[in-house]
């Protein structure tokens, strides 16, 4: 998600010109929503049918937004948002004819950031998708304080472990440790964190 | 790395050296391992941790078994059905006397009698114990009834948490208490309380805590409870190798833990001049949940009154104590079971071996203070 073009532009702008990306719309629909996208000021839009190669051809576009229509989702049309989702770094904005709750939940979970019934206006075409590249935004934003936090929990640990294993080894206190292990971090211009997963590597699966 | 999203486990425990295996799985990353994200809730008292287990604010604690049958019971506000699919320590309990009153008491081979001799001759002689539903509070009672004193007869029995028994004994309030380690170094350093006895002293071998968890949580989470325990297994046996005890030492005297001069834990780990009152981790099976442990809890609550008489203990056991649970999380690791649920408790004055379809366990002393045999079928 990090340097996606959505992380480093003025949010203003891109959205003036935003790249949209209309998948799996049978033609008299996907007139419809063109229209509507047309008239909600989107006129940068790109026509994809689903395939074997969908995931490859919207790699190829690089599209802002991902917008799929489709009357009744299923399980197998969900399988698909989940690769898209996998591969894409933008919002995916859904439009269906069914409202059943579960589904909703099925599609967010697949990936889906706005799930909206068909026939929407081209006002509220402009609030939805504003509103999805927000809220794709902070989810990103969300995700990767995530995996940073947790990469420096993996980190901490293995620093326990490294203490551990030195104090074991050498008859060290923990302060004794510790300063050993950022000696050698500095000495072998390393990261304290490798240093350590090195020294708690043997240890790693005792006892 | 996968990002877990199911909400963190919530485990709770006390100021106490047998909390070290929860803390080393966590700190060393043994519950990551695991896949189960857990987090620590350091409590301040006994009370807490039960309420918190009764209106589901925990989902598991590092318990006192007979705390266990008094919130399954509702005998302390809400009731909660509780298991115990796994035993956390053996031991560690120190009996101190302030030093004025240790002072009085006379040295010989029957320490209990001697205790009780100097206690008669206090007016209104008071000592404190953990909590009612604690183990500390069944083996003082236990020991001091071998020497016949009473509680409630012939001295009062107060609570005290853990974390302000020291204060208790220098304010004067107690002149003795019982208390989990590292306490009774602590007022022992603090040069107002001397440990005249210990778990040991009382029953040899006596379980200690216990892994409680919520039974809703054990029935909608099983993998969940069975990763918590393979992960407190595995830190055991690194509490226990002498080799690790500085680490431990230092990493529970943290702020956030113990918050305690990290020698005075150190004397209450493998290899601590605290003798007796040292907590047992894995040797000797001391991690199985043995139900012949839960009928003599449940056999001491009914001796003192602290139970209904009507209880089913045969029952209420069957249900708490889960040695099935603890099997089939723990079997897979090649832990050491044994093919029992319960044993004939204060039968070995030595050292014995334990026949098993893991393997032979070899297993420490169990004999009480007053010689006594405590025969499961019979309770």
């Amino acid at each position: 998600m990090v340097g996606s073009p959505h992380a480093s532009s003025a949010p203003s702008f891109r959205f003036m010109t935003p790249k949209i990306a209309l998948v799996d719309a049978r033609p008299e629909r996907a007139r419809q929503l063109l229209e509507t996208l047309a008239g909600a000021g989107f006129q940068n839009v790109a026509l994809a049918t689903s395939g074997p190669d969908l995931v490859d051809r919207l790699a190829a576009l690089k599209p802002d937004i991902v917008v799929m229509d489709m009357a009744l989702p299923d399980r197998d049309a969900l399988e698909g948002v989940r690769n898209i989702a996998a591969a894409s770094a933008g919002p995916i904005v859904m439009f269906a004819d069914a409202d059943d709750p579960a589904l909703v939940e099925e599609a967010i979970g697949a990936g889906v950031i706005s799930y909206n019934l068909s026939g929407v206006s081209s006002r509220d075409m402009k609030a939805i998708l504003a509103s999805a590249i927000a809220l794709y935004r902070r989810n990103s934003k969300v995700e990767a304080e995530l995996a940073a936090a947790h990469g420096a929990l993996d980190e901490r640990r293995v620093i326990e472990r490294a203490k551990a294993a030195l104090m074991a080894k050498h008859k060290l206190t923990e302060p004794q440790a510790y300063r050993q292990l950022r000696t050698r971090a500095m000495n072998e211009s390393r990261k304290i964190a490798d240093v350590a997963a090195e020294i708690a590597g043997d240890s790693r699966k005792a006892p | 790395m996968t990002v877990t999203t199911a909400e963190p486990l919530r485990l709770g425990l006390l100021r106490l050296t047998d909390s070290a295996p929860a803390i080393v799985a966590h700190e060393l990353g043994y519950f990551a391992d695991e896949g189960i994200e857990v987090r620590l809730s350091v409590e301040p008292s006994w009370a807490n941790v039960a309420d918190k287990l009764a209106h589901r604010a925990l989902e598991a604690a590092v318990m006192l078994p007979p705390l266990v049958f008094a919130i399954a019971l509702g005998l302390r506000g809400r009731a909660e059905p509780l298991v115990v699919p796994y035993c956390v320590s053996q031991g560690g309990d120190a009996i101190v006397a302030r030093t004025d009153f240790a002072a009085k008491i006379a040295s010989g081979p029957d320490k209990a009698r001697a205790f009780v001799a100097a206690l008669r001759a206090q007016p209104d002689p008071t000592l404190g114990v953990v909590h009612d539903h604690s183990t500390h509070s069944l083996l003082l009672r236990y020991w001091l009834a071998s020497a016949g004193a009473v509680a409630g007869r012939d001295y009062r029995l107060i609570v005290t948490p853990p974390a302000q028994t020291v204060e208790a004994l220098e304010s004067g309030r107690i002149l003795g208490f019982c208390a989990g380690a590292p306490w009774g170094e602590v007022a022992r350093r603090a040069g107002v309380g001397e440990t005249v006895a210990t778990s040991d002293d009382v029953w040899r071998s006596a379980p200690e805590k216990c892994l409680a968890a919520r039974r809703s949580f054990a029935q909608s989470r099983p993998e969940r409870l069975a990763a918590l325990m393979r992960a407190l297994y595995r830190a055991a046996a690194f509490c226990e190798a002498r080799d690790n005890a500085p680490y431990v030492a230092s990493l529970l005297a943290r702020a956030t833990y113990l918050d305690l001069d990290s020698h005075a834990i150190l004397a209450s780990l493998p290899g601590g001049t605290q003798a007796g009152a040292r907590p047992r981790f894995f040797a000797g099976a001391a991690t199985f949940p043995w139900r012949s442990h839960g009928l003599w809890f449940l056999g001491q609550m009914r001796r003192w009154g602290l139970v209904p008489e009507e209880t089913d203990a045969a029952a209420l056991v069957a249900s708490v104590y889960r040695p099935d649970l603890y099997r089939s999380a723990l079997g897979g690791v090649g832990a050491a079971a044994p093919d029992g649920d319960m044993k004939i408790e204060g039968a070995h004055a030595e050292a014995w071996t334990l026949p098993a379809g893991t393997g032979a366990i070899p297993m420490g002393p169990d004999t009480f203070c007053d010689g006594a045999l405590f025969d499961p079928a019979r309770a």
